[in-house]
Formats: C-alpha cells, structure tokens, sequence
C-alpha cells in the first residue's frame, strides 16, 4: 500500500474541516521545529502516534514513522560529523571524530525531520484530495487553478511510478541491464529510462490539459462545487489544542534556554 | 525453443493469473497466442521473456531456465516488441535508436553500423529523423527495427498492430514471416485479430482464464468453435463464412479458396440442373447444417488440419 493514500473512515480526525487538518499538519510541525529539546521531540512523534490511532492509523504512522526515521539517520551522520561544537566526544589517534555539541545537534535534527514530516504525511491518510481542493477553493478562495495542479500532482504519482516501471521492463526485454548488480553501470543506464519517461509525461499532460478545456476547465470558480466545507465545533477543539501544543514548544524553548 | 512446464503465476496480491501452463514452440514456427482481454495472454509473454519469473514451473528459452538466467541475458536470443512504441524509444535519431540494443548486447561496431543501414532500408526510415515526433506507425516500425536489429531468435509480438492501419499491419507481419521463412526465427505474437492470426499463423493456441484451453493448427482452431466460444472469440471472417456454408467448404480457410470452392459447387448445381435432378432443397439443407452445427458447438471439429503443414 502507497504511504500517501487516503484511508476510508468516519473518526474525529476523517471529519474535521481540510483546511483545519491542513492548518493543524501545519501548526503542528512549526511547533516541532520551534522545539529545541531531544526528549520534547520524542514526545510528540509519541503523541502524533498516538492521534493517529484515534483514527485507526497506528500502522500506517508506525510505518512512516519508520521511513522517516531513514532519513533521519542520514541527518544524524552529516550533523555528527559536521558540527564540532562542544567538548570532543569520540577521539581516534588524535583525530576528534564527533563531539558534545555535534551528538546532541544530531540528535535534535533528524527527530525534528521525523517530527515535522509525520503530521504533513499523515494528512494524506485522513483527507481525499477532492476534499482538500475544494475546500482550499471553497473557504479560502484559492483560485481552481492552483488548488488543481497541487492535486494533480499527487494523482500523477502512481501513474508515474507504473510508467517508469513498464518503461523498465521495457528495455530491459532490449537488453539494457537494469538487472545488473553494478550500480555504476546502471548509473550510466539512466537515459534510457528518463527519455521515454519525460516524453510520455509531456504527452500527458498535453492531453491533460486539452480534455481539462474541453471540459470547461477555464470556467470553473468558487461558486462551481456543489460541496460545502463547513467548520463544526470540533474545528475549535482542534485548533485550541494546536494552540496548546504550540505554546508549550514556545514554553520549553524559553525555559530551557 | 520456447517451452513452458507446467507454468503457474500471479501477480502480488491477485488472483492466480496463468494456470499450470504447457506448450512448446518450435524452432521456425509462427504461433498466435489469442483470447479475451484478461486471459493472462500479456503475462505469457512477459513470462516468455524474463520479465515475469513463473511462481512455479519452468519456462525454457532455448533450453536455459528463464528463473535462472537475467532478463537482459535473454533478450539477446528473446525480441520483444511492446504494444506502446514509446517505452523503448529512448535516443535521438532513428539511427542511434536502432543502433542502441546492439551496442548494449556488446555486438562489434561494423556489426551494428551494418545491421542498423539494413532495418532502416527494409522498414524504410530516414536515420536522422528525430523519432519522438513520428507517426504512430512509424514509431511502431521504428520500435520493430531496433527488436530486430538485435538479430534474435524469436520474436515476442506483444499486439503488434495496434493503433496501424491495415497496409502498415501487414507490412510489419509480411517482413516477419519473411524473416521466419527464410532465417528460422521463431515467431510468437499475441493479438486479438482474428484476420490477421488467419493470415499468418502456422499454428493457435487459445487462452482463457490463464489456461490453454485449445491449442492446433490454425486452420482447425478457426473451425473449433467450441474452443472459440470459450475464449469468447469469433473466427475470421473467411473460415466463418465456410462453416456455415457446411461439409463441403470444410476445406476452405482463404478468399481463393472460399472463390474456388463457389465455382465449384455452381458448376455442381449447373451440372445437377442439367441432370434434371436439381433440388433447391439440397442447397438450402446445406446451410441449415452450417447453422446447426454453429448452434450446437463444435460439429466441425472435424475439419481436416492440413492447413498447418500447408502453409
């Protein structure tokens, strides 16, 4: 299953307004970022966990989690290595391989990633991207044309991914050694297999846009959806507990200052 | 030169997609694969190639184990020519295009240079046209250039003709066939154009539900119409016109033939009205089988195969 797709359900999460899961993917991950503290940061890839179970999303938040967590290893090796502030912590024949400053640094970074990332991706899971569209164009009245293409894009994805991969077979059935354990060699393949890619796409698109005239695309604006994206009480809940989060973040960054 | 034992395979998380499969083809034959869509016909031929490994059983190129073997390896003996010319046009010029699987394959320089000015002349391409912009036609023959220039030992003709029109589709089949008279390559295409499986298949095996439900000559499998049926699949047009004119066009497969067969039986009715024992019965009760035995299934089963061996 795709990490991004949307999962069908009827929770508190599925039925807040898109623009407040949006604004609280949002919110939610500036308070990360504003959070300068290794244990705080573990506390709220805990609590995004934990929201998310309320929607039945464990799994899925487990595994992104866990995803992320890859990149935030390679985070964690530049910082390390590349921060040398502090008191040395790890010295080889004289050579100060990492430090105080560098460990902690490191630390704080790629949880921050994971932090950060986790509500945004999540946010997939709980919202249709019609959804999500229609109401950016219905509440706040972005123009149809922006709030399309941001859609689209995530549309194309899986269509991509399977191009690419009848692309590959395709020259692979050539000859092309796709199949070969040299990554060097197969580096060097790399032509073979983004022409034809970039080429479909452009023809894509092309017809995209063709058939999206020919339906009126042009005509369309806020009035033109039939849906109405109205904020309920739970909107509030929401935003005040973001708010809450986001003031203690301020709190600790002040206090451990 | 291609043999499947007892082949099953399904794609993760479906349902089994080939069932148990067994065939064989030959060195120098031309088979058609044909069904309905969905019949596993696709998935056959990705098996054929490498593309797809069998969840059980063995599929055999030339005696080595498709399991065993990496699929670039096989596509110097396999050719595979896809339904969509543009996931394998990759370079600038037709020229460099066609070049471009030998030079992969590691064939010499003045090979390739030879091979390639010879499928440009026989497919009748410009070298330096730039290929992206081409017609669908010409793209589908440039793709089919650079499969052949690879020089392999069979060809894996994956609806080869669709989006051509007819004179461009029987070009491209024409040059095949050619190549498999002349050259022994084996041949294995998949299509749903009964005309055109009429037309240049030795040999049919029918698909369904990715079981190998019929498989003969194409003259019989074009009478069989209890096979057809299961693949939900008429008969050429030729061959379906001569099953229901009944017994005695048994033997017709072409339009010569079905012409022929015409005067004929004319000059057998000329010759009965002049015997004073003309029935118009005898004429009407022919077509009347034909139709029963359409209704019924499979009556003319019985057709004689020798149109295998003779084309």
């Amino acid at each position: 299953m795709n990490l991004l797709d949307y999962v069908p359900g009827d929770s508190f999460l599925h039925k807040l307004n898109p623009v407040m899961k949006l604004l609280a993917a949002f919110l939610y991950g500036i308070a990360c970022i504003i959070c300068n503290n290794v244990i705080m940061e573990l506390v709220f890839i805990l609590l995004m966990i934990l929201i998310s179970s309320f929607a039945g999303l464990q799994k899925r938040a487990l595994r992104l989690t866990k995803n992320l967590l890859v990149l935030g290893l390679i985070m964690f090796v530049l910082q390390l290595l590349f921060v040398r502030t502090g008191d040395p912590l790890l010295v080889i024949g004289g050579f100060c391989v990492f430090t105080v400053g560098g460990l902690m640094s490191a630390l704080l970074l790629s949880l921050r990633i994971v932090a950060t990332m986790l509500p945004l991706m999540l946010l997939f899971a709980i919202t249709r991207m019609n959804d999500l569209c229609g109401a950016l164009v219905k509440r706040l009245h972005v123009p149809y044309r922006y709030a399309f293409i941001v859609t689209t894009a995530f549309r194309f994805v899986p269509l991509f991914t399977t191009e690419f991969h009848d692309i590959e077979d395709a020259q692979k059935a050539r000859g092309v050694e796709y199949d070969t354990g040299n990554i060097f060699r197969r580096l060097k393949l790399i032509v073979p297999l983004f022409v034809p890619l970039l080429i479909s796409s452009m023809k894509k698109v092309d017809a995209g846009a063709m058939s999206a005239q020919l339906r009126g695309f042009n005509l369309r604006t806020t009035q033109s959806g039939y849906h109405e994206y109205p904020f309920h009480r739970c909107d509030a809940v929401c935003l005040l507990f973001l708010a809450a989060v986001l003031a203690v973040s301020v709190a600790g960054m002040i206090l451990i200052k | 030169m291609l043999k499947f034992d007892h082949v099953s395979f399904s794609y993760p998380g479906m349902t089994q997609t080939v069932k148990d499969l067994s065939f064989e083809v030959h060195a120098g034959e031309v088979v058609a694969m044909i069904g309905s869509n969905g019949a596993g016909k696709s998935t056959v031929s990705r098996l054929a190639n490498g593309l797809l490994r069998p969840d059980s059983g063995h599929v055999y190129v030339d005696g080595e184990d498709t399991g065993k073997v990496r699929t670039s390896v096989i596509a110097k003996k396999v050719g595979f020519l896809f339904q969509n010319p543009d996931r394998q046009i990759c370079q600038n010029t037709v020229r460099e295009e066609i070049a471009f699987g030998p030079q992969v394959q590691g064939v010499p320089q003045d090979e390739t240079e030879k091979r390639t000015e010879e499928m440009l002349q026989t497919f009748e391409l410009d070298g330096d046209w730039f290929p992206f912009t081409r017609s669908r036609g010409e793209r589908q023959r440039i793709a089919l250039a650079s499969v052949l220039a690879c020089s392999p030992e069979l060809v894996i003709l994956d609806e080869p003709t669709t989006g051509l029109d007819y004179r461009e589709c029987i070009r491209i089949m024409d040059y095949i066939t050619g190549l498999s008279r002349e050259q022994g390559l084996t041949v294995l295409m998949v299509s749903h154009d009964m005309e055109l499986v009429q037309e240049y298949a030795q040999r049919v095996l029918v698909l369904t539900d990715g079981r190998l439900v019929g498989e003969g000559p194409t003259g019989r499998i074009m009478k069989d119409m209890s096979v057809l049926g299961q693949a939900h699949v008429l008969p050429a047009q030729i061959p379906m016109l001569a099953l229901r004119f009944g017994e005695k066009f048994s033997d017709v497969y072409t339009v010569e033939e079905m012409a022929e067969a015409i005067h004929r039986e004319k000059a057998a009715e000329a010759a009965a009205m002049k015997n004073g024992r003309a029935d118009a019965n005898t004429i009407a009760d022919t077509k009347h089988q034909g139709a029963n035995a359409i209704a019924a299934g499979d009556k003319s089963g019985n057709a004689p195969d020798e149109k295998g061996a003779r084309s």
